[in-house]
């Protein structure tokens, strides 16, 4: 009788411990291969996000957010570096006015609404209990030229008389060079 | 084992009842409409008076028109990560106007009905079709997995959003919300505010980031059809994809 009872607490207590080794992983092969190697395109941002939760839905709602805002964290760098590279090729060089423009225009940008950002794939693997979902966020980059341009113009109040130079026709046409621009 | 024989065969009775296997074509395809008007799905499950079955399934489908004609969506989700914790928190809140539904309400046709041993499904037509379209469809099992399920279509003409549920004990349930989910996945691929603030906290031992995400829109989405769908029978997952004329 005794034995029994020790075998019967000894089995719920040996499953715990087999639960007891954090979350599964992933395995290498399940991983899609858009997830390691997002495309890359001249003309669009591809980020990929993913999450795993306990619920299907959620999973799917969480791994398209994290794509999402990885595109738009993107977009940020990407707009300050062609602000910047416009900003040395005018002769205005890094004082704290052209990095305060550069940065509020960036920001501007980013945290604007994202028109067109599709999520154009999406795998979903089971690991345990859990569902991991991988998802890949593609935005067409020429919607970007134009929203950059207009933040540009709102913020050209930053600038005193001194720099009034800044010409906008210029800047859009290094924006337009947009494939030179963060490689 | 006699017990265990029992408590197998009702779990398996459990699993076949609450599962779909027969759909009429138009279900998983639908069909192009005449010009000028819109085809819409309506389903019901199983009912012992068939004509409860018939006016749910109906009711549904005068539904899902209204919800074709125009609905307003507003979608929200913050997601909160600091290293230790992570909390999440979508919204989800969908309404359409009441002429929207009156209006599928005096002026539509029945196209076609079908009922199966899962339940009882009609197709309908708004406006009203004065001329009897011919209508023939086959009953089938679901086919093979479709390739929008893994990627989006790409098209110049339409907008798309793909919706995905799982692990629902009622089917008909499983279907309003893919349908659902479809729907808001099309309104946030064509627009959405994103907002984040990521922070990383570095010392001689760890490395902490934490990331604050919040996305959201508000739009009035019209026009949205739902035009296919597709069971995956083997993982009990439903998947439905919402097409949009840009």
């Amino acid at each position: 009788m005794k034995k029994l009872i020790v075998i019967a607490l000894l089995i719920p207590i040996a499953f715990m411990l087999m639960d007891c080794g954090g979350k599964p992983k992933a395995k290498m092969n399940d991983i899609p291969e858009w997830y390691l190697n997002p495309p890359m395109a001249e003309d669009a941002i591809y980020e990929a996000g993913d999450a795993a939760k306990q619920s299907m839905g959620l999973a799917k709602e969480a791994a398209d957010a994290r794509a999402r805002d990885a595109v738009s964290r993107t977009i940020e760098v990407k707009v300050s570096n062609m602000l910047k590279n416009f900003m040395q090729e005018s002769g205005i060089g890094a004082d704290a006015e052209a990095l305060e423009f550069t940065s509020s225009v960036s920001k501007q940008v980013s945290n604007n609404v994202l028109n067109g950002a599709r999520i154009v794939k999406r795998e979903m693997k089971t690991e345990g209990a859990m569902y991991h979902a991988y998802s890949l966020a593609e935005y067409n980059l020429n919607s970007l030229i134009q929203e950059t341009v207009d933040a540009a113009k709102k913020q050209k109040a930053l600038y005193n008389e001194a720099k009034a130079n800044l010409s906008f026709d210029d800047l859009e046409k290094e924006i337009q060079k947009l494939d030179a621009v963060g490689k | 084992m006699q017990t265990h024989l029992l408590l197998s065969t009702l779990f398996l009775f459990g699993a076949v009842a609450f599962s779909q296997t027969i759909i009429p074509e138009w279900f998983e395809e639908l069909p192009k409409s005449p010009a000028g008007t819109q085809f819409a799905v309506g389903y019901s499950g199983k009912y012992v008076d068939r004509s409860l079955a018939r006016e749910a399934a109906a009711s549904l489908a005068i539904s899902n028109m209204a919800k074709q004609r125009e609905t307003r969506l507003v979608f929200e989700l913050e997601e909160f990560a600091d290293g230790r914790f992570r909390l999440m928190n979508p919204s989800f809140e969908l309404s359409y106007d009441e002429t929207t539904i009156l209006n599928v309400l005096d002026n539509y046709t029945v196209i076609d009905s079908s009922i199966t041993n899962d339940g009882y499904f009609v197709l309908i037509a708004f406006p009203k079709i004065e001329t009897r379209i011919r209508f023939s469809s086959n009953d089938k099992e679901w086919g093979e997995r479709p390739i929008w399920t893994k990627k989006l279509p790409a098209s110049k003409h339409y907008n798309f959003g793909v919706g995905i549920v799982s692990n629902y004990s009622s089917w008909v349930r499983a279907w309003k919300d893919a349908d659902e989910y479809a729907r808001f996945d099309l309104g946030k691929n064509s627009k959405i505010e994103a907002r984040s603030i990521h922070t990383t906290k570095r010392d001689n031992q760890y490395i902490i980031e934490s990331k604050i995400i919040h996305q959201s829109f508000d739009e009035k989405i019209a026009n949205s059809e739902i035009v296919s769908r597709w069971y995956d029978t083997k993982n009990d997952v439903y998947y439905s994809l919402c097409r949009q004329l840009r």
